[in-house]
């Protein structure tokens, strides 16, 4: 249905540049999600491709056709607000039913069309209700119902989610996913909140000061970061990093100085550049295992979260390194002591001195 | 806000008395006055109650001044047309400078303020050339027309604000969905504008009211379409004034306005204060 193109997209507001050259290709029907930290850039971008904010330079494609001039309604885009936009003076009816009007359809067809968004919305008992009467998941459903009415080529979500509490949030990111699927449309999707990323995009941009990270499908982002941000920013918990002595580098890896460990190979693909006498090593909590014997990273415990299945661990290594480690729930653990850990050499991230991740050389099936 | 002491409360019920005293005393003089016959007005020493009393004056009224009924028709009127004209240029105004950016926008909304710095009287012999040479003189309009115009600034000023607090969400969601800006104005802004509306309808038809005085002795000199403020001139002979019947006349034209207030002051006042705390 509905291809999207970023071509060198600029943005500055005054003397401000916002957006760096953002080029992007989206695929028909891909669910793409935009994240990032705030302040990155991320809401800029979608509001350049509603339409809402005019890019200061590059082009839009959707469909192949040249939008960046184009009217929202021309470019057959839909969008959701962080705040839903609902119409207070308005019951749910007139609120979804608000693009058909503008659009003057047959009021048989308008009430056809509605009753269909509602079904689907699970939204039928409340539409003489006003917005003001719903819970915020009920909005956030009206929201949405308006913007699936007119049928649109490409949706576009702003935050949808970071109004409602932590259970609903749950509930309605499989709801999307599944509306997703129902519709067969484009959707654009902006959030901070990588689990959100994570668990609903086909393909996730990471922006970062107003340029993209990183483009990729979710695995790739965990398995495959190309840079040090990439790799912080999505995880949960965060990845840990460690400056340690590079020692060697060769067709197998790079050598470096693990403290109390020692000397470690670890496959990744070196480059000429790729030289210098330190390096930072990245290491999930969760790639992370008590040591059976007594060699290890040694971490001075702090604070320990018995979660049940699992135990975390916070801690610091070698210098006050902050660290954390994913545990199993009955780690033999306990606050104040400090604990040896080790993690399989081919789960280790290294980075150049300028952020940059070196190819890891194996990595889980689940990639291909 | 905590609770108040007996001793706070006692003063802060002091205030209000000695405040609204100052400002209702006039009306209750002329209410007193308007119950006394004429002869017993300036009776020494004054008598604030007398056997005497009654609501003759409000009977006589009509016979002394045939045309009374037609100046308070006339008076409401010419509000309500000055308000309805006013909102037509307030709304559209106060909307562009709520949400438009444009060159010169702080200057000419400094210079509407400064316009209400003119009281109306320095423009009365320029306005009279004006609206003669438009033809209007002696005519509803030329009560109107100036009326309306001295009342825009302050509705925009006050309309402005309150459509800044209106979420700009609201706008650009119709805008996706194909909305013109007339579109949305009819249909998103003014129906939830509707409070603020009714603060500035309200303030544009008291001052609407209160200004017809000047600019109807100046600009019309027909009996028939003069407001109650001009007409209540009547009561005022070569001989003598009749006191008791003019302030009768007086308060009944009070009425309308009163009404008005009474009917929409909860609006008032949830309005005014509204733009004064950030949400």
């Amino acid at each position: 249905m509905a291809t999207v193109s970023l071509k060198s997209i600029k943005k500055s507001f005054d003397s401000t540049q916002v957006l760096f050259d953002i080029n992007l290709d989206i695929e028909d029907k891909e669910f793409i999600v935009f994240v990032g930290p705030s302040g990155c850039g991320k809401t800029t971008l979608l509001r350049i491709i509603a339409g809402l904010e005019e890019a200061t330079n590059g082009e839009i494609e959707i469909d192949g056709i040249e939008v960046s001039d184009a009217h929202p309604i021309e470019r057959g885009i839909s969008m959701v607000f962080q705040s839903y936009a609902l119409y207070p003076h308005l019951n749910v009816f007139e609120n979804i039913a608000f693009p058909l009007r503008v659009a003057k359809l047959p009021k048989a067809e308008i009430e056809n069309l509605v009753m269909r968004a509602a079904e689907t919305l699970q939204l039928t008992d409340r539409l003489n209700f006003k917005p003001g009467q719903l819970s915020g998941g009920q909005r956030q459903r009206v929201a949405i119902g308006r913007s699936i009415v007119r049928q649109p080529k490409v949706f576009l979500f702003d935050e949808p989610l970071s109004n409602l509490d932590a259970a609903l949030r749950g509930e309605m990111r499989v709801e999307l996913a599944k509306l997703h699927k129902s519709l067969d449309a484009t959707m654009i999707y902006v959030t901070h909140d990588q689990v959100e990323a994570m668990t609903m995009a086909d393909r996730i941009v990471v922006l970062s000061e107003g340029k993209v990270e990183q483009f990729g499908t979710p695995m790739e982002l965990y398995h495959r970061p190309s840079t040090k941000f990439v790799a912080g920013f999505i995880g949960h918990p965060k990845m840990n990093f460690l400056k340690v002595p590079h020692l060697s580098s060769s067709s197998k890896g790079v050598s470096v100085e693990l403290p109390e460990i020692g000397e470690q190979l670890l496959p990744v693909e070196t480059k000429a550049e790729n030289s210098g006498d330190e390096l930072e090593i990245g290491i999930r909590p969760e790639d992370l295992i008590l040591s059976k014997t007594a060699k290890g990273l040694p971490m001075k415990v702090e604070v320990l979260e018995r979660l049940g299945g699992s135990t975390l661990v916070y801690g610091s290594v070698s210098l006050n390194q902050n660290f954390c480690a994913l545990l199993q729930g009955d780690a033999l653990v306990s606050e104040g002591e400090t604990i040896k850990l080790v993690a399989s050499p081919s789960s280790f991230h290294v980075f150049d001195s300028n952020g940059d991740a070196m190819k890891r050389q194996e990595v889980p099936e689940v990639m291909s | 806000m905590g609770k108040y002491t007996l001793f706070q409360k006692a003063g802060l019920y002091l205030a209000v008395l000695i405040f609204m005293t100052f400002i209702l005393l006039p009306f209750l003089e002329m209410f007193m006055a308007s119950l006394r016959p004429l002869e017993h007005l300036f009776r020494s020493p004054y008598q604030f109650w007398s056997n005497d009393m009654s609501f003759q004056a409000y009977f006589d009224i009509w016979d002394t001044v045939p045309m009374l009924g037609r100046y308070i028709f006339n008076s409401v009127f010419l509000a309500s047309v000055t308000t309805l004209l006013c909102l037509s240029f307030v709304i559209p105004a106060a909307y562009a400078y709520a949400r438009f950016h444009f060159k010169g926008k702080s200057v000419s909304l400094g210079l509407f303020l400064g316009v209400n710095m003119f009281a109306g009287a320095v423009l009365l012999i320029p306005l009279y050339k004006l609206l003669r040479s438009m033809g209007l003189l002696n005519t509803y309009a030329a009560m109107f027309v100036p009326g309306a115009a001295f009342l825009v600034p302050t509705g925009i000023w006050l309309l402005k604000s309150y459509l800044e607090k209106i979420p700009i969400e609201l706008e650009e969601s119709a805008w996706i969905d194909g909305a013109s800006r007339i579109y949305i104005l009819r249909k998103v802004v003014i129906p939830l504008a509707v409070p603020g509306l009714i603060v500035v309808g309200v303030a544009t038809f008291i001052g609407a009211y209160a200004q017809q005085f000047l600019f109807a002795i100046t600009f019309n000199q027909k009996r028939e379409l003069m407001p109650l403020p001009a007409g209540i001139f009547e009561f005022v002979g070569y001989q003598s004034v009749i006191w008791n019947q003019l302030m009768a006349a007086s308060i009944v034209g009070i009425i309308p306005v009163l009404l008005i207030f009474l009917f929409l002051q909860r609006y008032l006042v949830e309005g005014l204060t509204k733009g004064a705390i950030k949400g």
